[in-house]
């Protein structure tokens, strides 16, 4: 019984971090309709970011949160602005795949350029601590991810049911002629939507670094990592994000000790067919069906 | 006496500069010519996956390189003088683009080759030189699947996977206390998996129960049932038959989940500077395998000993100095040799002389097998452990340059 619940504790705080990487791809894709496949390099240009902050400064790298938050939410709007819509403007959506995969391999290798191929770890004093309850142990660092995922994912769900920002995301994602018809200047929307989403994306990678070593090949595990989640959760809402990420972490645990530790993903690849199979819009559907 | 005009002054220094600087170039070209090139090539990985060790492994071959041309000034070979020309390219880990710059290479003419790093890159690029007849010496793949496919032109430094793990049984065996049980962990690639076989032959002839093998996929983020599973059922050894930066992971995830075992042996990280920066003090006693330290005392007919070749590496690279850079060195001390010693620079020829190599270098004694693969007696590694940050050899008695510490470990927030 207490490898049953250790496992499922294991599985909800891993499910914590697959579910923040994968929000940012989740609101790109439910309000733009792109898929973003640099979504996984811009996760690691956070872990670098507070890599070097930490290094240089010994700033702690969950304090770095915002300030990572802030840089990418910058360099998202520019790159849907100058790059994406470029891309979609002068051919199709399908190019927006295209340009993001291009754009990922660039990245990739400016990250070996700046920081060389080594794999790096974030490693604060507290990275190696955990606790008790019970017979049952706790990684400290990855159930604090778990909980700076809860957080940052309520924030996200606040701003984008509560707040005038929120409304507008959410009506340009399900009526983009409407929203356009209404005064919404569509294309400052997604910028800021892509802006949002590679802050998540970032925040995500400061916790991914202090959790686990990281290195610029990395990038692919977390784009796929994201659609994954998303498959299985929904597009479009953090609560979304937040399900398809805990029941793959849950899944991923279970098949690791109960059928083999070399199976998680293949089991994650056959839950992702089946989903697609039974229910292609996820768990929870698309938060921005709406009006369709 | 005719008025010399300004004009004609500095048309006739103009004259008198260029009429001298013209010998100066033809004597350099005429020099440049007396030099004739070995090409030799290959693919490497600078970036993806591998690149960690993949830079060290370049570097290694760049210094050797570096140090024959422009310190010895070329080697001679047959009576003539060449110089080495060293023609690597990034194949970013991944064994298809390895296997087209190696095509490319061969087609281009280059008749030497170098290994990449990786048993999953060396092993196409292995067969594809062994079809074009052309040598390959490597320390980068030590898969059985390249020796026994029964090639003849691939020679590699390090005995073959199955066989690098006997003198890691040998140290379980001295241990005191005995160990009983061992658990295995390996990731699902084409060297760790051979490995772990010869892991598992060589406990079970020592005498050792394996309780468990966890096979990890190739890309791991998470351990957290091995972990419990270790935990639950309490093995005396662990041991890591795993890349460097899943070695990390696992090691890290030991500590954060507070899993101890008395001996955490990992083929694989420790000898990294980085693995041991990342863990701090939480990486002393832990266990690796090491085939070379400079500071043993190993001769070699160019660079004079380790020390002077770790020493001519520090002019030349910041990066801290790994056994791979040191293997790596020794390929190309081993081709030069091997085309001294066969008076050509005939590829057939220079395979026969490195089948029959049995030399001493900067990284120690190497002799292959008839497959290729280096010999397991003389080539096979020694066990390290870290202490105080750094890696003090620790096994067999007569490589020993400290005692052992921390056995049985102590929980992880012991240690200092």
């Amino acid at each position: 019984m207490n490898l049953v619940l250790q496992t499922l504790s294991d599985g909800l705080v891993l499910g914590g971090i697959y579910a923040l990487s994968a929000v940012g791809f989740s609101l790109i894709f439910g309000v733009m309709h792109v898929v973003n496949l640099s979504h996984g390099v811009i996760v690691l240009i956070g872990a670098y970011i507070s890599y070097a902050l930490w290094q240089a400064l010994g700033v702690d790298p969950l304090l770095t949160i915002p300030l990572v938050m802030l840089a990418l939410f910058g360099f998202g709007y520019a790159y849907q602005r100058v790059i994406i819509e470029l891309a979609v403007d002068r051919s199709s959506l399908l190019a927006s795949m295209l340009v993001t995969f291009g754009v990922a391999l660039m990245l990739r290798n400016a990250l070996v350029w700046i920081f060389s191929p080594d794999f790096k770890s974030i490693t604060p004093s507290y990275a190696f601590t955990f606790f008790q309850i019970g017979e049952l142990t706790f990684d400290l660092v990855r159930v604090a991810a778990l909980g700076a995922s809860l957080v940052l994912l309520g924030i996200l769900a606040f701003v984008l049911q509560r707040s005038r920002l929120g409304r507008i995301i959410r009506a340009t994602a399900q009526q983009d002629l409407a929203a356009r018809l209404c005064g919404v200047d569509a294309r400052h929307v997604y910028g800021l939507t892509f802006g949002v989403s590679a802050a998540f994306a970032g925040a995500a990678g400061t916790i991914i670094g202090i959790v686990l070593p990281f290195a610029p090949p990395d990038e692919g595990l977390w784009t796929l990592n994201a659609f994954v989640v998303v498959t299985l959760g929904g597009v479009g809402s953090p609560a979304g994000a937040l399900l398809g990420g805990l029941v793959l972490g849950v899944i991923s645990t279970l098949t690791s000790q109960y059928i083999g530790p070399a199976f998680p993903n293949a089991t994650m690849f056959l839950i992702l067919v089946l989903m697609l199979l039974v229910r292609p819009s996820g768990l929870l559907g698309n938060a921005f069906s709406g009006s369709r | 006496m005719a008025r010399i005009g300004r004009r004609s002054f500095i048309k006739s220094v103009g004259i008198g500069v260029a009429a001298s600087s013209l010998p100066a170039p033809m004597v350099r070209r005429a020099r440049a010519q007396a030099l004739k090139k070995i090409p030799i090539g290959g693919s490497i990985p600078l970036s993806g996956r591998a690149a960690e060790t993949g830079l060290n492994v370049n570097n290694g071959y760049v210094t050797a390189v570096k140090y024959l041309n422009e310190v010895l000034g070329g080697v001679e070979i047959a009576g003539e003088r060449y110089q080495l020309d060293l023609r690597m390219f990034d194949d970013a880990s991944d064994p298809a683009r390895a296997t087209t710059l190696i095509q490319r290479l061969i087609d281009d003419g280059c008749d030497f080759f170098l290994g990449s790093f990786g048993s999953n890159i060396v092993l196409p690029t292995v067969a594809i030189c062994e079809r074009a007849g052309k040598p390959m010496v490597q320390t980068g793949g030590g898969s059985d699947q390249i020796f026994n496919q029964g090639y003849k032109y691939s020679f590699g430094m390090f005995p073959r996977a199955s066989l690098q793990f006997l003198s890691t049984a040998l140290f379980y065996k001295s241990l005191n206390p005995l160990p009983k049980t061992v658990s295995v962990v390996v990731t699902n690639d084409a060297f760790s998996k051979t490995a772990a076989q010869g892991v598992v032959h060589d406990c079970k002839a020592q005498g050792f129960e394996i309780l468990d093998q966890y096979q990890l996929p190739e890309q791991v983020t998470d351990v957290s049932s091995v972990m419990a599973s270790i935990r639950a059922k309490k093995p005396d050894v662990l041991t890591c038959v795993t890349h460097d930066q899943d070695s990390l992971l696992i090691a890290r995830q030991m500590i954060a989940s507070g899993t101890t075992v008395p001996m955490l042996f990992q083929g694989l990280g420790p000898q990294l500077a980085s693995y041991r920066e990342a863990l701090g003090k939480y990486a002393n006693g832990i266990t690796v395998h090491i085939y070379w330290d400079e500071r043993a005392p190993l001769k070699d007919k160019f660079f004079g000993d380790a020390q002077k070749f770790a020493a001519y590496y520090r002019q030349n690279f910041t990066r801290p100095i790994a056994y791979h850079t040191a293997g790596a060195a020794a390929c190309i001390i081993t081709y030069v040799t091997a085309m001294q010693s066969a008076k050509s620079i005939k590829p057939a020829a220079v395979r026969d002389a490195l089948a029959a190599t049995d030399i001493e270098t900067l990284y120690g004694r190497v002799k292959f097998t008839p497959d290729g693969d280096g010999d397991p007696e003389l080539m096979g590694g020694v066990v390290g452990q870290v202490q105080n940050g750094d890696i003090a050899l620790v096994f067999p008695d007569n490589t020993k340059t400290a005692p052992l510490i921390y056995y049985p470990a102590p929980p992880w927030s012991q240690k200092t």
